[in-house]
């Protein structure tokens, strides 16, 4: 074991050029993720690739009606941004639940989203609402929607050239985010769904559940242009509930996650047409 | 406002110096190499790939060196032949810098052979698998302690009590309720780590350790290395917090060693992590029969606990006569019967916890009294107050009890959370705890050259406040402001003798030593010393004699409302009323009772050490959850005075009786759990138990 190399870019382009170079880097935006995993022995790079110092990450925009948060921004940012607030207000909600102020202060959107830590709450969220993830390289920019960007337990789909610069997000007509937490209000989420109604159609993703977020747009179908009345709302619950085969941790079994799944999701949908 | 004491304003402009804060010159730093296998042969220790300029501490280095542990001296240095638990330390290191200790731990090769392990209380009380071949008890021991280890197995300490005749009391009980209730580890989680800076002057050993036992630590590190006690200097700074965890030895014998051999000081600091293979608190699993006259007098108790106390006993012992004598609980019951085992595992050490038993007791105790309740029909504060004890009583260890608040408690916490109005979601517990009998309490009181007094002695601070409590006691003697009063560290070179600043004895046991002190003083004019003892014990054979020479008493009331869909509980609302005698510093008394209900609220809903095949698997904050402030619960309390009563000791009082509060809240709504931490998923279950029994 020896100190990992320090690699500390002020650039974008410094930061992309870096990444092609010193592909057994491991990124490190917040520190939240590497951090625990470091002091824990899970993790020992051979190079940390900072991205503390480079500006370019770092806004909050509207873009044709998208909203664009660079990669560098922080979950507290998120939360408090009017923009966010006013436009994506169950985006900004699901980021100030995240663990506690002091967390939040530090972790990034990037970094949650890269990490792919199953028990996070942005990206069901992110995931429900459409969001893209814009991955760079010195070579080219291509845009991957959440649920492709998670492809299992702290997998993405990222290339080992590839960082993530910002993550775009459609505006919906309405959305919500539950965080069921078996333990502390500063725990992660037992189980989380993320429900999004836009023109007429239902979107609903679990999170925290599995390796990757879940989604069944066969049940959120039964939805689409009809209202939502309590015995949909359950029936979907339980189609989700039934579909999903969840992880056990320290949160909760697989069989007591089936069980809140399909009354979370059911509260959820009925949140969501009480508007 | 109130001027803040000194002491406050240093906490809060960060200029004390903990434990982890003291260097020296020269100073190295150590880290600790852990076996990954919860039972397994040491068969070679390959230091060969270390630095040069990194000492290194291996079993050879050890082995000649004496054992140690405060009840039962059945722990090594480090781990010879064997080592006990996922965690044991088997070798040590120290360098310039922590990292470059951490860097040498991976260098060090071990080959290991894996042994069969006992990893619960089922496998250990088995015995198939034993933690120590043979019990390291020696005649001093049995008879000082009163260990009573059962040989061939994994049983260090059996205590009991028979009072009357448990069997014949059950044949006179019309209503019995037999069932068994169990409690999970849990982690004291202070804000600091444990810390140890060893420094060595020849053949004498000075050690700043985060400790609130100097003097037991004294002898232990003594015997280790065969040094008269008075080679030995024990200087204890401010710990940022313990609630048990920093009592005995736990680094400083591996500290010392690494500094002797060295030749250098060394500190050493645990990581977080290493926390949870350091001292947890006793799991237990306690079954308690009950029998009752259908009008709801008591007519028998028996109960049978077998507590883990990991691979090396630490307090256990004590612990598990606590758990005793306390889960026969504050009521008047001719026939008792207490079997109260201490049993090895192959888990990491479990000692004192603030409680110190009297959670597990109180969980197990007081459930019971509330299921007792529901089959005879009767209220639960009625069935309390009927048979609690009361002024002159006698208690099932034979000793009559005095100023006895039991009922009072109970009342108030009834009154408070509106019981009599509506019982729906409400829950109460009633707590005995006895403080540590026999012990010994001294203290030296010096008139300063320039003004003001200087005390001297063991007390510590470890967060609980007994600086600002006892320089306000001695203040009021000596007829000056608390803020002339000097209370340096305790530093055994300085200090005259005392038991351990455990057992929220000190306020108490210090302010009468204390009383001593100045009378002397004033005779003497410029030095007092005082000394004040407490006098009793029981017989482990029988568990007659005195328990405890005063007695901390409380009660605490819950509110709880309960998602039932996903057995989510939330608590409104918890009460607690604690009997002080007199109160010394009330918004330090205040803020123990408040600590302790939040305490208590962790262990109810949410603190367990999770293993897996012997392992810690939540050795972090983040997947092990203690209370956040968004957890709380409406909380209220009360001290109970009585004029001209003696000081109680409070720290510790508010903890135990929150879960059984909380758990007979569930219970007002049938919702019977007998296991903590009640889990959302272990409440759901109750429910559907419930939901099952009413569809038949």
């Amino acid at each position: 074991m020896r100190e990992p190399q320090w690699l500390a870019p002020a650039s974008l382009e410094e930061a992309l050029a870096l990444r092609a170079e010193h592909a057994d880097a491991t990124v490190l935006a917040g520190g939240t993720f590497v951090g625990i995993l470091m002091n824990q022995g899970f993790l020992a790079p051979a190079a940390l690739l900072s991205l503390g110092g480079v500006e370019e990450l770092r806004g909050i925009e509207v873009r044709d009606g998208e909203l664009r948060l660079g990669a560098m921004v922080r979950h507290r940012a998120v939360e408090r941004s009017e923009v966010v607030r006013s436009g994506w207000p169950a985006l900004a909600r699901a980021f100030s639940l995240v663990a506690s102020p002091r967390v939040r202060n530090q972790a990034t959107v990037g970094g949650v989203l890269a990490d792919a830590d199953y028990a996070s709450d942005p990206p069901a969220m992110l995931c429900a609402l459409g969001a893209k993830v814009v991955a760079s390289s010195v070579a080219r920019e291509r845009e991957i929607p959440v649920d492709e960007l998670i492809t299992g337990y702290y997998e993405t789909s990222l290339r080992a050239d590839e960082l993530i610069t910002a993550v775009s997000v459609p505006r919906v007509d309405r959305a919500v985010y539950r965080k069921f937490r078996s333990r502390s209000h500063e725990d992660r989420p037992c189980v989380s769904v993320a429900a999004v109604r836009d023109a007429g159609d239902v979107r609903v993703v679990v999170g925290a559940v599995a390796g990757t977020l879940q989604l069944d747009p066969d049940a959120c179908a039964l939805a689409s242009g009809r209202p939502l009345d309590a015995e949909l709302a359950a029936e979907i619950g339980a189609r989700y509930a039934e579909a999903i085969e969840p992880l056990s941790d320290v949160r909760g079994s697989a069989a007591y996650r089936k069980r809140v799944i399909a009354v979370e999701v059911r509260r959820a949908l009925l949140e969501l047409e009480a508007g | 406002m109130t001027p803040q004491p000194a002491w406050m304003r240093a906490v809060l402009q960060g200029t004390v110096r903990y434990s982890q804060d003291h260097a020296l010159p020269g100073m190295l730093h150590g880290r600790i190499l852990r076996s990954p296998y919860p039972h397994a042969r040491v068969q070679r220790v390959d230091v060969s790939a270390v630095p040069e300029d990194v000492v290194v501490l291996a079993p050879d280095d050890v082995v000649h060196l004496g054992r140690y542990g405060c009840q039962i001296a059945d722990q090594t240095v480090l781990a010879l032949e064997r080592a006990r638990f996922a965690g044991d330390p088997v070798a040590a290191v120290a360098a310039a810098s922590e990292e470059e200790a951490a860097r040498a731990l991976a260098l060090i090769d071990v080959d290991y052979e894996e042994l069969p392990a006992a990893l619960d209380l089922d496998e250990a009380l088995a015995g198939t698998v034993l933690v120590h071949e043979r019990h390291q008890i020696s005649d001093n021991d049995a008879a000082y302690f009163g260990i009573r280890p059962e040989e061939g197995t994994n049983v260090c300490h059996l205590f009991r009590i028979r009072h009357g005749g448990a069997e014949r009391g059950f044949e006179e009980a019309e209503v019995v309720v037999d069932e068994t209730f169990e409690t999970a580890a849990a982690q004291h989680a202070a804000m600091e780590p444990h810390a140890c800076l060893a420094q060595w002057s020849g053949d004498r050993l000075e050690l700043r350790t985060g400790t609130h036992t100097p003097f037991n630590v004294r002898s232990d590190i003594a015997r280790v290395f065969g040094l008269a006690e008075d080679s030995v200097r024990i200087v204890c700074p401010p710990m940022g917090g313990s609630f048990g965890a920093k009592t005995f030895v736990h680094l400083e014998a591996i500290a010392a060693a690494l500094a002797r051999k060295a030749d250098r000081p060394v500190r050493l600091v645990l990581p977080r992590s290493e926390e949870w293979v350091t001292n947890n608190r006793h799991p237990s699993l306690i079954r308690v029969r009950i029998g009752a006259r259908r009008d709801g007098t008591l007519v028998a108790k028996a109960v049978d606990s077998s507590i883990d106390t990991g691979a090396y006993a630490d307090c256990g012992p004590g612990v598990a006569v606590k758990i005793g004598y306390s889960a026969v609980g504050p009521y008047r019951i001719p026939h008792v019967s207490v079997d109260s085992r201490c049993v090895y595992t192959n888990l990491p050490p479990n000692g004192a916890f603030r409680g110190f038993g009297a959670t597990q007791a109180a969980w197990a105790s007081e459930r019971a009294m509330d299921l007792l309740a529901d089959r005879l029909g009767l209220d639960p504060l009625e069935l309390r107050l009927k048979n609690v004890l009361r002024d002159g009583d006698v208690f099932c260890t034979g000793e009559t009890m005095h100023d006895v608040h039991f009922a009072d408690c109970l009342e108030r916490v009834a009154d408070a959370i509106g019981w009599r109005e509506d019982r729906s979601g409400k829950g109460l517990c009633v707590l005995l705890k006895g403080m540590q009998t026999p012990s010994r309490a001294s203290i030296a009181v010096e008139a300063n050259e320039n003004g003001g007094y200087t005390l001297r002695c063991a007390t510590a601070e470890l967060g609980q406040g007994s600086r600002r409590a006892l320089s306000l006691v001695a203040g009021e003697l000596l007829g000056v402001e608390a803020s002339e009063i000097r209370f340096p560290n305790p530093d055994t070179e300085l200090v005259p003798y005392d038991t351990r600043a455990t057992s929220s004895r000190s306020t108490f046991m210090m302010s009468r030593a204390l009383e001593e002190a100045v009378r002397d003083l004033r005779q003497n004019g410029t030095r007092g010393v005082g000394e004040f003892h407490n006098e009793g014990g029981l017989d482990p054979e029988t568990g007659q004699g005195v328990a405890s020479s005063h007695w901390h008493q409380g009660a605490a009331g819950a509110v709880v409302r309960v998602d039932e869909e996903t057995g989510k509980v939330d608590v409104e609302r918890v009460h607690a009323a604690v009997y002080a005698g007199r109160v010394v510093n009330r918004p330090a008394a205040e803020l123990q009772n408040e600590g302790a209900m939040i305490m208590g609220l962790g262990t109810a809903l949410f603190e367990g050490v999770a293993f897996a095949d012997g392992q810690v698997t939540n050795a972090n904050l983040s997947d092990y959850e203690i209370p956040s402030i968004a957890d709380l619960p409406a909380l209220t309390h009360e001290l109970v005075e009585q004029p001209g009563a003696e000081i109680h000791g409070l720290g510790e009082t508010a903890v135990p009786p929150v879960p059984a509060a909380i758990g007979n809240a569930l219970g007002s709504l049938g919702i019977q759990v007998t296991e903590l931490p009640m889990t959302a998923e272990i409440v759901l279950a109750a429910i559907d138990r419930r939901d099952a029994k009413d569809a038949r």
